[in-house]
């Protein structure tokens, strides 16, 4: 047989052979087959990293694929409460402006290198350098003044004035504690260098992120060997590739499939209270919205449970405030607005306009739905609603433009989301309404601007007594309902399809779903 | 016919040159900033003056070609603005995907085609003809993602004998193959089966059956070879197309080829890697036609260029 074969073989011309042989190499080497002895937990999501750096990206799911390699000084636990992690104590002084962390002794970043205070100031400086313009430093210059070390185990900051979402801050992935030999290399964006459980084994480029783990962890080991990340655009593939054993983990899940995998026996279905709020936001420098009326009438002409149920088959919820449910000073008593559009024909005729108006928002493509519900509500108050559905780059600039630029584009409304997952409200408050979050240098889209409520947000930012705060930001969330310079919307809960086979996976309020303490049933 | 080839040849930088100032001032053309979208969201305005400074955008335009350009004449074109590694690098790890794919897609469809068409032009008129034609008009009209992804949840998820995702081993060609396939597979059908046609009515058909040649022979020696011509320029032409079709297979499959990085690099502005995926595409395209040109110069050396 072989001979007949080589026979066969040396028949073909010099050429033809060359080619085949060039063919045959090349398919070889892109079959080399995987083949796992270990176990390894496959997790894929609807979009690629961004950086390997946890201070240079704001997407929650490269999160997720850098949560397992590098940890923070404090963590937020299963139960969401704040735990130690890298600091196993903390002191705060001068009603809170400045943090002493004591840190964890004998370990070690992945490349060998000590952990210590050395490292902890150097995570946290790179951002305060203005020429080094990591992507995420907006969060960390607003509220870290300085940090010093203070002996080799106790590191020091400095507020620029008392904060009470410090500590939620230093949960966040933007505040992760990085080897500073691999990141003064400048290798960090694509190497990552942490101390966390696992650590990095491959980045291979539009296929998969591999992470093995650490042996070396100062903490409990985790139970599998490697996370295997990928990611796929297609929300289809999404389930498809959980139901085919394809993914062990996958996220988000479009809540189209949600019955699909709810009702298949080995699949579970993981469902949150999601810190997504969508809402509209109202070009308050443009007429006729301008009039508090006007917004209140679009408010009271939004049918929020018809949109949960169309457009989230029922995996959401109407939205009362600019906090979501998952926020600890979320009003839940607030009064929505109940969806009437007999009052809404009412203040606009109040407002001067009884046979309504013509309108237009701004959309990125994949929240076009929303669009057309609100159209089609709104028609019947005689507002006309004009939907420029833009491909995600092109809203991200229409959205963003300063009060002159709607001004002349006209654009009096625009669609967005917005979460804070990491629970302080200030994160969702201040850069949503305060005056000097105007776009494009926040996400204030609508230029809404009231002294008091700014004034709210500083007080409610400064205050630490959690009791205390919760007055003020009660009143804040209730200040901002009543102007209304939004059309409230919902929230979407975050949902997840495992394994059935795949336990200890959760999601963290903010889309970061936490894979390193799975466990994967044979 | 030398003197042909190699003019076409030295026109190559020249059609390059042409193209990358065309692709350089296009991208720069849509809407959408690539250090706003780099910084996020609730970035301040001075993060997303220091990302713009980062990314070299701060300098005017003619500032940021000539040293495009001054780069890519060394063989550099820059840093991936969203994977922050070198364009190169990145290109020459995942064309290979893509370039497999294609040769796979593209033996598919002429190992299939071709005899489909020779097929439907031996029995023109009568129930072979018409059932090729009815699955090349099919083939030619159905859209390659509707069709992977029902493939895809055929073989994969409700029987389970195909790879969904990914290019792990040689099953995973299959479904990417057959949807990259389909479209090139009924084009040359339908090219053979017009061309064939047309051959088989000429005289030396003719001749060469009043030789007593028999039908397999005529067919093979005679007539295929002559009605090759328009098969082989199809093929070269649609090379182009072929790879716009990876960008749709590719993303559905997700198949680690240029075709999906070029789907992600539009969404996030990635200038040095877009203006590098569309030097290559059309650095393809020009090659692929000049062998289509070679193949016909050797399949008939009457065919003359100059």
């Amino acid at each position: 047989m072989q001979r007949s074969a080589k026979v066969r073989f040396n028949l073909l011309s010099t050429r033809s052979r060359q080619l085949t042989l060039a063919l045959a190499v090349t398919m070889a080497a892109l079959m080399g087959g995987t083949a796992y002895a270990q176990s390894v937990l496959t997790v894929l999501q609807a979009e690629a990293p961004r950086s390997m750096d946890p201070g240079d990206h704001t997407a929650s799911v490269t999160s997720t694929i850098l949560e397992p390699m590098y940890e923070g000084l404090v963590l937020r636990n299963k139960d969401l409460k704040i735990a130690p992690s890298l600091a196993t104590e903390w002191t705060n002084s001068e009603a809170g402006k400045v943090w002493t962390f004591k840190l964890r002794p004998g370990v070690k970043f992945h490349d060998g290198t000590p952990f210590n205070a050395e490292a902890v100031v150097h995570s946290f400086a790179r951002f305060l350098d203005k020429g080094r313009g990591l992507a995420a430093a907006g969060r960390i210059t607003a509220v870290i003044a300085s940090i010093k070390a203070i002996d080799d185990t106790t590191v020091e900051f400095t507020l620029k004035a008392p904060y009470s979402g410090f500590l939620t801050l230093l949960t966040t992935n933007t505040a992760k504690i990085v080897g500073e030999k691999a990141d003064v290399a400048g290798k960090l964006g694509t190497v990552p260098v942490g101390t966390g459980a696992f650590k990095f084994v491959e980045w291979k480029s539009g296929e998969y992120v591999l992470e093995a783990r650490n042996d070396s962890y100062w903490g409990a080991k985790p139970s599998m060997d490697e996370l295997k990340f990928t990611w796929s655009g297609e929300a289809s593939v999404l389930s498809m590739s959980v139901q085919a054993g394809n993914a062990d983990v996958v996220y988000p899940l479009p809540p189209t499939f949600a019955p699909t995998v709810k009702n298949n026996p080995d699949l579970k279905l993981l469902n949150t209270e999601g810190s997504f709020v969508y809402w509209m936001s109202l070009n308050t420098k443009l007429k006729p919205l301008d009039d508090v009326k006007v917004r209140q009438a679009l408010n009271f002409a939004t049918d929020r449970g018809a949109l949960v149920a169309a457009l989230l088959r029922g995996y959401g919820t109407a939205a009362n405030s600019p906090l979501a449910p998952t926020n600890p000073f979320y009003d839940k008593s607030l009064a929505t607005y109940t969806y009437d559009p007999a009052k809404a024909k009412a203040l606009l005729s109040e407002a001067g306009l009884p046979n309504g108006f013509t309108m237009t928002t701004a959309v990125a493509q994949r929240d076009a739905p929303i669009a057309e519900a609100l159209q089609g509500m709104w028609a019947k108050i005689g507002v006309t609603l004009e939907i420029r559905n833009q491909e995600s780059g092109v809203w991200s600039k229409t959205a963003f433009a300063d009060p002159a630029g709607k001004q002349a584009d006209n654009l009096a409304s625009t669609i967005a989301s917005w979460s804070s997952g990491s629970f302080n409200p200030d994160l969702q408050l201040r850069p949503l309404y305060a005056t000097a979050s105007w776009s494009p240098g926040g996400a204030n889209l609508g230029f809404f601007s009231d002294p008091h409520l700014d004034e709210l947000i500083n007080k409610g930012a400064a205050e630490i007594d959690d009791a205390k705060a919760k007055v003020i930001y009660n009143e804040a969330q209730k200040l901002i309902n009543e102007e209304a310079p939004h059309v409230l919307l919902y929230s979407r809960r975050d949902l997840v399809a495992t394994s059935a086979k795949v336990s200890n996976v959760w999601m963290t309020p903010g889309g970061v779903v936490t894979v390193q303490y799975a466990i994967k049933a044979k | 016919m030398k003197l042909y080839f190699a003019r076409k040849f030295l026109m190559l930088p020249l059609v390059l040159l042409g193209v990358s100032i065309l692709v350089f001032l296009a991208i720069r053309a849509l809407p959408g900033d690539p250090a706003r979208l780099m910084a996020g969201p609730e970035a301040t305005q001075e993060a997303v003056d220091n990302m713009r400074i980062r990314l070299g955008l701060d300098q005017n335009l003619f500032e940021q070609y000539a040293s495009f350009l001054w780069a890519a004449l060394h063989g550099d074109f820059g840093i991936s603005i969203q994977s922050k590694l070198p364009v190169t690098s990145e290109i020459a790890e995942r064309f290979p995907h893509t370039l497999a794919l294609a040769l796979c897609s593209y033996i598919f469809a002429t190992f299939i085609g071709v005899p489909a068409g020779v097929i439907a032009a031996t029995n023109k008129g009568r129930w072979p003809d018409q059932i090729v034609m009815l699955i090349a008009i099919a083939g030619a009209s159905m859209a390659n993602f509707w069709l992977a992804l029902m493939s895809m949840n055929l073989f994969s998820v409700q029987l389970g004998w195909l790879p969904l995702l990914g290019a792990s081993n040689w099953q995973s060609f299959i479904m990417p193959t057959f949807a990259l396939g389909l479209f090139p597979t009924a084009l040359i059908a339908r090219m053979t089966r017009s061309s064939m046609v047309e051959v088989l009515s000429q005289d030396y058909v003719r001749t060469a059956r009043a030789k007593g040649l028999s039908n397999a022979v005529v067919y093979r020696k005679h007539a295929l070879r002559n009605a090759l011509i328009p098969i082989v320029t199809i093929i070269g032409l649609n090379f182009g197309s072929v790879l716009g079709g990876a960008v749709v297979t590719e993303t559905v499959f997700n198949w680690p080829g240029i075709g999906r990085l070029l789907v992600d690099s539009v969404s996030y502005r990635d200038y040095p890697m877009i203006q590098a995926l569309i030097l290559l595409a059309v650095v393809c395209v020009v090659l692929m036609n000049f062998l289509a040109d070679m193949i016909i110069a050797a399949l008939n050396p009457r065919i003359r260029f100059d």
